[in-house]
Parts: structure tokens; sequence; C-alpha cells
């Protein structure tokens, strides 16, 4: 599978100052107490004496362009976005290059050996930073995280339609936080000796209250969790986004389905969910929404369940 | 210090490039077999012969360890010497030296260099994902910790292309910069593709002008001064001398060899436009005592006309800054002045993944042993061979002789 959003540093334990000090918009590199040499990237040893002595300094990020070239085709299809990207090498004033994107400058203006400042480019909204540079006489000097759904248009239910070839927007989609939860409804006996009749699953501790009152360790009979997992269709979800300009969607089945807390005849439950990640791959685009049912009041879901959908 | 010259190319075997699409799909195994088997015939040798191994281990499809003694059993041989070569681009040259080494240390007498580069066939449930996940990251590493993975691919900074750019861009930044004598790069070989019956390219000539007009990938590289990716695959067969001799071919000798590995990320090379070619290449010379005058062909590695035009400079054949004077004033192609990549080149002949290279190793002994057919040079003695691996970034020389 192919993940279609851009990737992004993964800081070790080694090169954390680094990354946190841009979030600052503080440039840190290391320094050799032995040697006085400077480090990039991030090492735990010196690369000029090997010697295990580094500290971290802050740097004013001066520089001048060591070389670059105007990519044309996308050197991979998630920086589409930002295409032609100028890809830079810059020498910084400590001497030590780095890898990087020029930003603010026209074309023609670019040239080998020019000076250049840093740009603070924030590239989502936790402040991940990336360093981008400019020319010295340009205003740049931090690019602000713009959310890449709030430019796109809404449908009548205020759900922000986003088109299926906007990478950029769908991958904006993942969050850690789940949707608003959904209306409740009341998982009776009745429903569950429906779903009992229906699918030949008339084990006791669903449908004998009685024996289940004295034997069960729950005292009272309990939901079948597929009843629990099919009732999501009852608990209408407000996603805040729409999927626009597909061909078809399809159901791919689930890539996790647990069970963890029964639901009791006569409870409440709700349901929300959440955008968990959004990828490209040969059969479309996999968005995987992670649905949650509980209890009302119940911090435990009873139902987690990992929905596979294709758009394509 | 380095070779006595006394281990020598005596058969060889490659397969036809092809486009992925059409080539036939191969185990790895099968296809070390057979193109062990074909480079063996090409030699006049024996299996049983036999007795040292070097094969390509990365991306190997039926195992990621242990790889020489499956392939060895595979075979059925046993072998004195076992020896991966994970080099990119620069990982033939580095084979047939290793081979050579081991010859003249009296570990062994044949050696058999084998890198497979066709399609295997997937299993029914195998995911090709990690494939097109290496192929798609042109080589970086994408693991947790690995440099690139943290300050070079999030800025976009990925695959082949934009390295050997940037490399170009400082190169014209220093020097200068003839669009017209890099364009003639890519046309000479073309021209010797026409003559090399299984050259992927072969019946389709190139211009000056086409070269020009063809797009822009990464300023100031066309797309018709990069490689095409192809299956194929290939097989050489080194040997003592005492094997040469009773060999069918005239063999090559390795008389000189020099390897450097600089960096990985070019970004961090001392200076983009000295490539770790020019200490190889003199360590080659040296080596063989001959100089850069005294080859009559060089098969130079050609990823990139760039990479062409600064192996030219760092291998001594003309001085630092003036590979564009030299490409405009000598004709590269097989009946020039200065016979370059014969074969057509990766460029024109085909690149098939790290078995590449290895078409510059088979072109030169082709050469010397004189069996180049429609394009055979004449009196062809001594030919400087290169392989580049990365970005610039390992690189390697042979110098091979006639016997």
């Amino acid at each position: 599978m192919m993940s279609s959003f851009k990737p992004l540093p993964l800081a070790t334990k080694i090169s954390t100052p680094f990354w946190q000090a841009l979030k600052e918009q503080s440039i840190q590199l290391q320094q050799c107490n032995s040697c006085d040499g400077w480090v990039f990237f991030p090492r735990n040893h010196c690369s000029h004496c090997l010697a295990h002595d580094l500290t971290w300094k802050p740097v004013s990020g001066e520089a001048t362009l060591y070389t670059y070239t105007v990519a044309r085709v996308p050197t991979m299809a998630e920086f589409s976005d930002e295409s032609p990207q100028i890809l830079a090498v810059v020498t910084l004033k400590e001497g030590v290059r780095m890898n990087t994107t020029l930003v603010g400058l026209q074309e023609e203006d670019i040239k080998v050996g020019m000076h250049l400042k840093p740009v603070f480019d924030k590239v989502d909204a936790k402040g991940n930073t990336l360093l981008r540079f400019t020319g010295v006489d340009s205003d740049l000097s931090v690019l602000e995280y713009q959310d890449p759904l709030v430019n796109l248009p809404k449908n009548s239910q205020g759900q922000v339609q986003v088109p299926i070839n906007n990478l950029t927007a769908l991958n904006a989609l993942v969050t850690d936080d789940f949707s608003p939860w959904s209306e409740p409804l009341t998982v009776d006996q009745g429903l569950i000796n429906a779903f009992a009749d229906l699918s030949g699953d008339d084990y006791w501790i669903h449908t004998d209250p009685e024996k289940a009152a004295k034997e069960s360790p729950f005292g009272t009979t309990i939901a079948h969790g597929s009843l629990v997992q099919v009732l999501q269709s009852r608990l209408p979800l407000t996603l805040p986004y729409e999927i626009v300009g597909f061909n078809t969607m399809v159901n791919y089945g689930s890539d996790r389905l647990r069970f963890p807390t029964p639901v009791p005849a006569g409870a409440k439950i709700q349901s929300r969910a959440r955008v968990k990640s959004v990828a490209s791959t040969h059969k479309g685009l996999q968005l995987i929404l992670e649905v949650h049912i509980h209890l009302v009041d119940n911090d435990r879901p009873s139902v987690i369940n990992e929905l596979v959908i294709f758009y394509r | 210090m380095g070779l006595l010259g006394n281990a020598a190319i005596v058969g060889a075997a490659q397969y036809k490039p092809e486009k992925y699409q059409t080539a036939p799909q191969m185990f790895h195994l099968e296809q070390v077999a057979d193109l062990a088997n074909q480079a063996l015939q090409d030699a006049g040798l024996g299996l049983n012969e036999l007795d040292g191994l070097v094969i390509s281990g990365p991306q190997f499809h039926e195992a990621s360890i242990f790889v020489p003694a499956m392939a060895a059993e595979y075979l059925g041989i046993e072998v004195n010497f076992a020896e991966v070569v994970d080099l990119g681009g620069c990982t033939s040259v580095g084979m047939i030296w290793r081979a050579a080494a081991a010859i003249e240390l009296g570990l062994c007498q044949a050696v058999l260099c084998v890198i497979p580069a066709r399609m295997a066939p997937l299993a029914p449930n195998e995911d090709p994902a990690w494939m097109a996940e290496a192929m798609r990251y042109g080589g970086h590493s994408t693991a947790f910790g690995a440099p690139e993975a943290e300050f070079d691919i999030p800025y976009g900074h990925v695959g082949q292309n934009s390295g050997y750019a940037m490399i170009a861009q400082r190169y014209a930044a220093k020097y200068g910069y003839d669009p017209v004598a890099m364009a003639k790069i890519a046309v000479d070989q073309r021209t010797n593709a026409q003559y090399h019956p299984d050259a992927i390219f072969k019946g389709k000539t190139l211009t000056v002008e086409e070269v020009l007009a063809s797009k822009k990938v990464a300023d100031p590289l066309h797309v018709l001064e990069i490689v095409m990716p192809v299956a194929g695959g290939a097989a050489v067969i080194v040997t003592s001398k005492e094997v040469a001799t009773r060999s069918k071919n005239r063999p090559a000798f390795v008389t000189g060899f020099g390897e450097r590995l600089s960096y990985k990320s070019p970004s961090y090379a001392q200076e983009m436009t000295v490539t770790p070619l020019a200490q190889a290449a003199k360590q080659a010379f040296t080596m063989a005592g001959l100089k850069p005058s005294d080859m009559q062909a060089a098969q130079i590695y050609d990823c990139y006309t760039i990479t062409v035009l600064l192996s030219l400079e760092d291998a001594g054949f003309c001085p630092k800054g003036e590979g564009m004077k030299f490409v405009r004033d000598h004709d590269l192609t097989w009946q020039g002045d200065f016979p370059l990549n014969t074969h057509g080149g990766q460029l024109s002949f085909g690149q098939s993944a790290s078995a590449g290279g290895m078409s510059q190793v088979i072109e030169a002994f082709h050469q010397i042993s004189g069996r180049a057919e429609g394009r055979q040079i004449k009196d062809c003695d001594n030919v400087f061979v290169s392989g580049t691996g990365g970005v610039m970034s390992e690189q390697g020389a042979l110098i091979l002789q006639g016997g």
C-alpha cells in the first residue's frame, strides 16, 4: 500500500532538538566541544573528529545556495501540488550543508552562490516545521499552516466537500478527534430476539432473561456483538466531510473488529467516528473510518470497527 | 599494491534488455543458473570448474539472507569464495575486481559474477508493495533513523533525477554548461546502439535537436539524457590465467581497479562536482601502469549524460571543467577517435537495474576479445570501465587488457 500523504520527518531521540527548535522558529545545530566543528545532520558523534561531545547551539540560518534544480516532474506524486519543486542544497554560515526547497523566489532570480535566509514552514496543524530558504530581500520568514479544508465549499449539511483527487485535503481529514455522538438508540430484548431469529444464534445469554438473571456474569441478557455492530446503520454519524467526484464507493470490510464491552438488554448506545487514514492504492482511494459504538456514558467502546472504504 | 593482472574475464552472457511488461518472468535462481550456463558456454568451460560465486544480494527475490549458499546449491556447485555485492550501479565493477582478487589470492580458479534482473513471478498472495515502495523512493531508505528518511524525503529530495540534476547545476555554475555537448553524449551513444543487435533502441536514431526538445525532468536534464529502466540480467566468468588459456575467447585481464564510496546523499559530498571516480580511476590506472591516453575505448557508466561528463573528467581523459569541450572535439562513436560506450551505453542499450553496469564490462570484454561484430574497433587491447551507484556516491573503475 502506498501512503498518499507527504512524508514528514520522524524525529529520533538524537534529532529531536533540531525539529523541536524549528517548531519554535529557531535553528539549532550541534557543535563539537572538542574540535569546534559543526555537525549536520544530527548525530551522537562529531563528524569531524568522532568525539562524543556535542552541544546544541542556536544559529542564524544565514546560508548560501550550493546548488538547486527545478524538478518539473514531481519527485513523488505527493509533491505535485508544489510543482515545480525548487529543490536546493544550501550551505549554512557554519559550513554545514542541508537539503531544502526554495520558496518565494522567481526561477530566473535563483543563482548558485546567492545569499539566503531561512523560512520556517509550518506544515501541519501540530506545528511540525520544515526549514526552507528564500532570498535575503524577501519578506518571508514564516509560512503559517494553511488548513487545506478551509477554502473548500460546503454542502447543505455544512459538510466540507473534498474532491477525490485532492490528496492534501483528503489527508487533512485524518484526525485523532472523533465526530460528535450520534442520537442514542435503545437495544431492547425485542431487537435481540429478532436478531437471534434472523442469525440463528439463540444462545441463552442473549435470549433467556430468567436464566441470564441467575447465571450470566452480567446479571442480564446481552446483545450479540454482531447485532450492535449492524445497529450502526441506525446511529447516523455526523461526519464533517463529504467526499465528492468519485464514480463508486465500496465498503471493503473491516481492518479490525472488536467487541470490548457487552451491551446489556435495554441499554442505550451511541456512536462516533474518525478518519484514521487515507491512502491511494491500486484499488483506488482507501479511507479507513474508525467507528466506535459505546453504551451512553461509558468510556469503553462496545464495538470498535475500522471500516475500509474504497472510492474510485 | 594491487592486482598482478593474473585474472581474466573469459566468458559473458546477458539477457537482451526488454521492457518490464513484456520480458519473461523468471525466478532469480532460475536466471542465475540460466545466465551461468550461457556464460560458461561462452567461455567454453564446464560447471565443475566454477569454485567462486559473486552475486547481487539486494532485492534477490527468493531470499534476503544466505543468498550465495542458496544460489550455489541451485547451481549444484561448491565454492571456496562467495560474496554479495551491494553497490547499486557500481555492483558489476565491484564484482569483477573482487573475483579477480580472490583468484589472485589463490582462493579459487573460476568465479561466476551474476546479476539476475528480470522480474521473478510473484506468489499468488505475494504483495508486490515492498518492491513498489523500494522503486518509488529511488533507493532512499525510508527506515526509521535513516538520515534520508528524515532530512531528504520530507523536502522532496527523492530519487536519482533531482540529485544528478543538482550536480549538473552546480557544475554549470562552476564551469559553464553546453546543452548541445551534453545532448551529443546521448546522440553518439545512440549511434553506437544501431550496431548492437540487442540494444533496446536499435533502429531508433536520435538527434541533438530531439534531445534538447525532449521534456525537461529536472533542470538542466532532459528526459532523453536519462536511462529507461528495463528488465535484463548478466553474468561474467572470471578465471585464473591457467584457466583463461584454455578458454575459447581472447581473455580480458583485470590489471587495475579502484573503488570509492563518498557519501549516500550527494548534499553531503565534500564537493558535488568532484566524483568518487577521481580516486578510483587514479588507483586503477596506477595499478595497471597505464594512463588514460593508453585506452582504446572507454565504457563509462551512463545513468545520465552528466554522469558520463564528470566521469570523463575525473578519470583523467580531459582536464576538470573541460568535459564539454572534450565531447565537442571528439567523435564518441565506435568509429570515432574516442570510442565511448560502443554498445550504446545504458542510455541506448538499456539499463537493467544493477545488471546495467555489467553491459559496460561485457562490451569491454567483447571489444578486447574481438567479438563486437559490426561495431568492432581495431586493435583493441586496453579498455577503461566504470561503474556508478547511487547519486554518484559509489564509483569504481576497471582497466581491462587483452592477453
